[in-house]
């Protein structure tokens, strides 16, 4: 089985090099410098020459940040968040104190009496660093926010795509076309019950994505899938439930089954002359239900297809979707075995 | 003459079309049905029809590997693949065997097919022989023990040593001689065995470790197989550095 491609980490640093940011962090400075200036202070000077050289200072200074963080990106991401965040904020304050005692010195050297009297050196360093501390933690926190948002909506239409694609195999289609077809001058009746059960197969693959399903109705799904497959197997295909302990009306995204069952029977049972046991085992705790898929599947070395990443990767997005990262989709891949474990917690409109 | 058809499909349903379609052609009998590609080479050696409906996609061994260790026979059937739902296998597919149906096959098709198969027997199949051999690994090897036909599976293979004109699989049950090329095998089985001398193919997951030898050589000590091989000066440092990552 190929590696799953990695899905690109979520980032909380935007792109400081792109102008929209560097707009937003300009319009921040700029809104800043207007607090300073309508704060109350003892400056005499008048207010538009304080207005121009404040506004050129604090300019120089977010966008002096806003290039050390976009040169920087690269390496930050790479870091785990909260350190990148560290890293980041501390950047910024080391920016905005060196800039300000440079800004200090050269206004003192060439005698502009643009900043402060010589004395207060350290009062404008410090002062400048704690108004970046403070509008640079929220700046952040606001990028933080705005990219898990858009890196939200971002998974939720790939995940939606993703369900569109891979719901059922073709293959299924068409075997499933041949048998009805050669039932129907053997056992018509069967035929009718296997042309009834791909009907609701297809209602439901082809349903809307938004509509929520149920866990009793995701378990029927499932037992028409295996009546049709059943058909196709005959003997080979057994199957062992025991979901009595699943709650039935629990809202659950629609298709979070049949996806892993088609898998097992398409990469397990399928593969084996003899067949084998599909074991389907639900357990509830009143707070998490559990579900295992387990089939047997030839030895490992002889595993030669892949593509069980497909149905895989895609309910695992819809379950971080639909339950958050309390729901939780492991696998188990024996020498001789595998398994699938859904793990949800059980939501309030189940009772 | 009645034409002789072996009828493979790992779904008894669809054997059982095949076979009803098959009825209604005439000039047709069917001598046998396989359920697996394994099971279809051994019956197209005890029954040698003209004849095979090949579905692709089954256990064990799959319908187009079957189909190249067909094409190795003396006198190869006709082949006409069956298949669902094999984009891929379909393209590559149209140009080399006699025919293909897709499921669910229709009567008129098959008698096309069959007409096909009748008229141009199987020359077609050393074609497909040499497309298929880049494509992918077989999960068999197909050798032959005093005339009989032995299928060993990959898996079952400890290592392959080169001698003459022959390969001789050293395998979980015995040792059978196959007719091709260390070289080519090498190129196949890339991922499942590793070179240690000029003559000798080890399976990665069978070699247990190394040993020096008396004479100051250094051999190879596989899992579960007394025999000890030599491995040359050259693969050496490439040898030491996988037993090292076991």
């Amino acid at each position: 089985m190929p590696a799953p491609t990695a899905a690109p980490r979520p980032s909380w640093l935007p792109d400081f090099c792109s102008l929209p940011v560097l707009f937003a962090v300009m319009i921040v400075a700029e809104l800043l410098v207007l607090v300073i200036l309508i704060a109350p202070s003892d400056e005499s000077r008048p207010l538009l020459p304080r207005l121009t050289t404040t506004s050129v200072f604090v300019q120089w200074l977010a966008l002096l940040c806003a290039v050390c963080l976009c040169q920087l990106r690269a390496p930050l991401q790479r870091l785990p968040p909260w350190l990148g965040v560290a890293v980041a904020y501390v950047l910024m304050l080391l920016v905005t104190v060196l800039g300000s005692a440079l800004v200090f010195r050269l206004d003192q050297e060439l005698g502009l009496g643009l900043t402060l009297p010589v004395q207060f050196e350290a009062r404008f360093v410090w002062r400048n660093a704690a108004l970046c501390a403070l509008i640079g933690a929220a700046l952040l926190r606001y990028f933080y926010v705005f990219e898990q948002w858009r890196e939200r909506v971002r998974a939720e239409a790939k995940a939606r795509f993703d369900a569109l694609q891979a719901r059922i195999r073709p293959h299924f289609l068409f075997n499933s076309m041949n048998t009805i077809a050669s039932l129907i001058p053997l056992r018509p009746q069967e035929a009718e019950r296997a042309v009834e059960n791909l009907a609701d197969l297809f209602r439901a693959a082809l349903g809307d994505e938004a509509t929520p399903s149920t866990l009793g109705a995701e378990l029927d799904l499932v037992r028409r899938y295996l009546d049709i497959e059943k058909l196709r197997l005959g003997e080979r295909l057994r199957v062992d439930w025991d979901v009595a302990e699943l709650p039935p009306a629990m809202p659950v995204p629609a298709l979070l089954l049949q996806p892993l069952i088609e898998n097992a029977v398409y990469h397990g049972i399928q593969q084996l002359p003899a067949g084998g046991t599909l074991r389907v085992r639900g357990r509830c705790d009143g707070r998490h239900v559990e579900i295992e898929i387990r089939n047997p599947c030839p030895p490992a070395a002889a595993r030669a297809r892949s593509g069980r990443g497909m149905a895989l990767a895609n309910t695992r997005a819809r379950i971080e979707y639909h339950f958050g990262r309390r729901g939780t989709l492991d696998v188990d891949a024996g020498a001789e075995y595998y398994a699938c474990r859904l793990r949800l917690p059980v939501t309030a409109e189940a009772d | 003459m009645a034409m002789r058809v072996l009828i493979v499909d790992d779904e008894p349903l669809a054997r059982e079309r095949l076979a009803a379609l098959l009825q209604e052609c005439g000039e047709v009998t069917v001598v046998g049905e396989a359920g697996d590609g394994r099971a279809a080479v051994e019956a197209v050696e005890r029954l040698r029809p003209d004849v095979v409906l090949l579905d692709i996609r089954m256990p064990v061994m799959d319908g187009l590997e079957a189909a190249r260790h067909l094409a190795r026979f003396d006198t190869p059937p006709a082949i006409v693949f069956c298949t669902a739902y094999d984009e891929h296998a379909l393209a590559a597919f149209e140009a080399s065997a006699i025919d293909y149906l897709v499921k669910p096959v229709r009567a008129e098709r098959l008698r096309t097919a069959l007409e096909r198969a009748r008229r141009f027997g199987a020359g077609t199949l050393a074609k497909l022989e040499t497309m298929t051999a880049t494509a992918r690994a077989r999960s068999h090897l197909c050798a032959r023990v005093r005339g009989n036909l032995v299928l060993v599976p990959v898996a079952d293979i400890d290592y392959l040593l080169a001698e003459d004109k022959y390969v001789v699989v050293h395998h979980r049950k015995g040792e059978v001689l196959v007719e091709e090329a260390l070289k080519s095998l090498e190129t196949e089985f890339g991922d499942r065995f590793v070179r240690i001398h000029r003559n000798c193919l080890v399976a990665r997951d069978r070699l247990a470790g190394l040993v020096r030898g008396a004479d100051g050589g250094v051999y190879a000590r596989l899992e579960g197989c007394t025999a000890t091989l030599e491995i040359s000066r050259r693969n050496l440092p490439a040898l030491r550095r996988l037993v090292r990552s076991l």
